[in-house]
């Protein structure tokens, strides 16, 4: 096991030097210009010109690429071409609100989305899977901003129980801070809870159908213990590895999400970042992505031999 | 082992919860009352604390917050002292001289003095149009004492004070010695000013909100607010710029109450922000913004005046509003090169626009200038509806009259980057942008850098003209408003000959905000937040 850790942990440097080069690149050859940004609208080009040499942009891509490098091995992300903050302390200070959103979401999603899977498993081809299976179609249809839009309309304008928009920090209480959390975690958690109910629900079919289960009601177990107990942890596993997907591909989710509720996190400060073409941001935020994806993929892997003892490493 | 009971934990837990509320709480006890906080959101992000480095109307309204100026331009567009307590000029105007308000001070206690003041001076007119148009004709700034400089001229300039109250941007705000002196080039990151609010970085997140407290140091003038000059004074203990791209969040959260103004409502949402009675609409610009299409002089077909000529004929103003605007009465014609509404306004040579749309004319003009189809390359900001919309509409425009017209689509920040390619548009140049200039400005035939026809060295699009540089330099040495006007009008019957840029239209755009805000001050391109109270 931890032979197959250590294997997993540098086998993260290849893909990590891939995704930095990838990164770094895409952004240096796309156009659009950060000078020409922070100057504005009425600068002229020598104006322009004189902030590119000034952040260093004048320079061969190949020396950018280097120095970014440098700094990267170092732990050194770089500052904002914008603010001149430490992109760490940037990404530190959105941290938050995007782990509490995504947090809560994933939360949510799975607990209300395992019991509808095993819910409707157990009631197979009845008016409860249908409705089931309905709501997860209407959860993959319906765009993240779409629900958003209405669950503002419905429950924060029209009934006032919830707000618009913005984000309490943890530290000002639970409460505030749920408070905050509940309508953006329902939007965002549509979809999760739509992909996690119908993986269950087929994983719960499946074992639902082995011979043990068949022993097992045949010896009397109670219909619950049968399906919590014995089945639930043996479809666990596909169930797992869609929510570790689930946490990555959280992340595109999140973007919108803080946009439209108006969230102070990571996501809304990368799409910030790229209409101003400010790099280090972008590549800041890229990174930790990456090594968070790869860190989840693991953590995943690690946890079928909860589920399942065949499984070894 | 010892064993952890249940109990244990849940104290645990509490004591930690506990610990980490804690400074929050302090902070939150320190917090002005939301009676006592002003909400506001605009049109974007304050992308520098420096509103010298750049031109971005977010950092000058952070600069109106936290710096003073030397001279303010009141509501009748009058330049007024501000910062200055007492000028003067010699018999010939050619010397000016400057003594500052008693009691002045920086945010850090420090007295405002003339150290400060004249590399403040210095390093803006390196980035003001301006402030270059003015310097070109200063023969020194000097200190007599402590309080008092003095402006040398080298020949007669009748702008010194409009240069130096102007609100276009950069405005002239005055900073401490220490940043005033850093390379016009490099950004300040320290945020010293001496106006009414101070930046609270302890509360400000960068990109999400940014926080201002009342100077409780500040002394303002003693006269009424009038535009940006008169008394700042401050009513409220905090104003708060919250950062929120989205433009339907930001009307939910204002018919919420969870903020207090929105600078930028869409037309979409006037009917439903105007139907809720706890929601008022003030127009705070009454000039609004002009939009823009600029042609490149430097290549094929645009280096050649008739096909310019052309483009008059091409564009139907009203239709590009109701593009964008629908039938809004925010929405207006602009026939005038001064915009309409200003100072310089004016009829001259406006029979394009009273003759109306005609392609007929455009094609006759494009065969009298030889044009052979050669591709005009228009580029498509499609992340600013104004913009986009008014770029499909011309390109439909153009074709119908006569021009052979490509389309590319990019967002504005490629826009800006590829406007400042001077290469012909099949090696990454451009012939056709489309922008935006605030109204105050385009009434301006100096302070606008678009103004400019001075060819290589002019804005984007780099048009060139000696006769209409020769008379921007009169109307600067203008003795009289009615002197101005004529030369405007002489500037304007030039300018719609040789066709430095477009018009699409003029719009006005109103401020939506609750009711109970009160005392918001009518200011071309800058939001004034003294003078404003939660009743």
């Amino acid at each position: 096991m931890l032979a197959y850790i250590v294997r997993r942990i540098l086998m993260t440097v290849p893909v990590m030097t891939l995704v930095a080069i990838i990164v770094f690149m895409l952004l240096h050859l796309s156009p659009g210009d950060p000078a020409a940004i922070m100057a504005g609208d009425n600068a002229t080009t020598d104006q322009i010109a004189a902030i590119r040499a000034k952040l260093g942009f004048d320079q061969p891509l190949w020396k950018q690429f280097a120095l970014w490098c440098f700094a990267l091995i170092q732990g050194d992300l770089g500052n904002s071409l914008f603010w001149g903050d430490p992109v760490i302390v940037l990404i530190g200070q959105r941290a938050e609100p995007t782990i509490s959103l995504a947090l809560t979401t994933i939360s949510f999603a799975v607990v209300v989305a395992v019991s509808l899977g095993v819910v409707a498993a157990a009631n197979p081809g009845t008016w409860i899977d249908r409705s089931v299976m309905g709501f997860a179609v209407m959860g993959f249809s319906l765009p993240v901003f779409v629900v958003g839009y209405i669950l503002i309309f419905v429950f924060a304008i029209d009934l006032r129980w919830l707000p618009v928009q913005g984000y309490t920090r943890i530290s000002e209480g639970i409460g505030p801070w749920l408070h905050n959390l509940v309508l953006p975690s329902l939007a965002l958690g549509m979809a999760y809870v739509a992909l996690i109910a119908r993986i269950a629900r087929a994983a719960m079919l499946e074992v639902l159908s082995e011979d043990y289960i068949r022993t097992g009601k045949a010896k009397g177990v109670a219909a619950r213990p049968l399906l919590l107990r014995h089945a639930l942890k043996n479809a666990a596993v596909p169930i797992v590895t869609v929510i570790g997907i689930g946490v990555a591909l959280l992340i595109g989710g999140v973007v919108i999400t803080e946009t439209v509720f108006n969230i102070p996190g990571v996501g809304r400060l990368v799409v910030d970042a790229i209409s101003r073409r400010d790099y280090p941001i972008v590549q800041g935020v890229i990174m930790i992505f990456a090594g968070i994806y790869v860190l989840v993929n693991l953590l995943v892997d690690l946890s079928y031999t909860l589920f399942d003892p065949r499984i070894r490493y | 082992m010892t064993k952890i009971a249940r109990r244990t934990i849940l104290k645990s837990s509490a004591a930690a919860m506990a610990a980490m509320a804690a400074p929050s709480l302090a902070m939150a006890q320190a917090r002005p009352s939301a009676a006592r906080t002003i909400r506001a959101v605009f049109h974007g992000d304050v992308p520098s604390y420096d509103p010298i480095w750049t031109t971005a109307n977010m950092s000058a309204y952070h600069g109106g917050m936290v710096y003073d100026t030397l001279f303010g331009i009141d509501s009748k567009g009058d330049a007024k002292p501000q910062m200055v307590n007492r000028y003067d000029y010699d018999a010939g105007s050619m010397t000016w001289t400057f003594e500052l308000r008693p009691g002045l001070k920086w945010h850090d206690g420090t007295d405002v003095t003339t150290a400060d003041v004249i590399p403040s001076i210095k390093r803006w007119a390196v980035r003001d149009g301006g402030g270059q148009h003015m310097m070109q004709r200063v023969k020194d700034i000097a200190a007599k004492d402590e309080k008092t400089f003095t402006i040398s001229l080298k020949e007669r300039y009748g702008l010194v004070l409009d240069v130096l109250a102007k609100t276009t941007t950069p405005v002239g705000f005055m900073m401490r010695k220490k940043e005033a002196e850093t390379d016009p080039m490099q950004k300040i990151e320290t945020v010293v000013g001496s106006g009414p609010f101070t930046l609270n970085l302890a509360e400000t997140r960068p990109g999400t909100q940014y926080v201002y407290d009342r100077n409780p140091n500040y002394v303002p003038r003693n006269e009424a607010p009038s535009g940006i000059s008169g008394g700042k004074v401050v009513k409220v203990d905090r104003v708060v710029f919250v950062n929120m791209p989205d433009s339907q969040t930001a009307v939910a959260a204002l018919q919420a109450g969870e903020i207090d103004f929105y600078e930028i409502p869409q037309a979409d949402f006037m009917p439903q922000l105007e139907a809720d009675r706890n929601i008022k609409i003030q127009v705070l610009n009454e000039v609004g913004l002009v939009g823009q299409i600029r042609p490149n002089f430097l290549h094929p077909p645009f280096d050649n005046v008739k096909c310019r000529q052309a483009l008059l004929y091409c564009v139907k103003q009203s239709d590009h509003m109701r593009a964008t605007f629908g039938t809004s009465k925010y929405a207006k014609d602009t026939p005038s090169f001064f915009g309409m509404g200003t100072p310089m306004s004016n009829d001259a040579n406006i029979g394009w626009y009273t003759g109306g749309q005609n392609f007929a004319k455009s094609k006759a003009l494009l065969a009298e200038a030889g044009y052979k189809g050669e591709e005009v390359l228009l580029m498509q900001a499609t992340n600013i509806p104004y913009m986009s919309n008014a770029a499909q509409l011309l390109a439909q425009e153009l074709r119908q009259g006569g021009f052979n017209v490509r389309v590319e689509s990019m967002d504005w920040s490629n826009v800006v980057q590829r406007r400042a390619n001077k290469a012909p548009p099949a090696q990454g140049g451009w012939n056709i942008f489309i922008t935006s200039s605030g109204g105050t400005a385009i009434g301006h035939p100096i302070l606008l850098a678009a103004h400019a026809a001075t060819g290589d060295k002019a804005w984007f699009g780099w048009p060139s003209d000696e006769k209409h540089e020769q008379l921007r330099a009169q109307w600067a040495v203008g003795e009289t408003l009615a002197d101005r006007q004529r030369i405007a009008r002489e500037i304007q019957e030039n300018a719609w000959n040789f066709v430095p840029q477009v018009y699409y239209g003029q719009w006005i755009q109103p401020a939506a905000m609750r009711t109970n805000l009160q005392g918001l001050l009518s200011v071309a391109e800058i939001i004034p937040w003294w003078n404003v109270e939660k009743v």
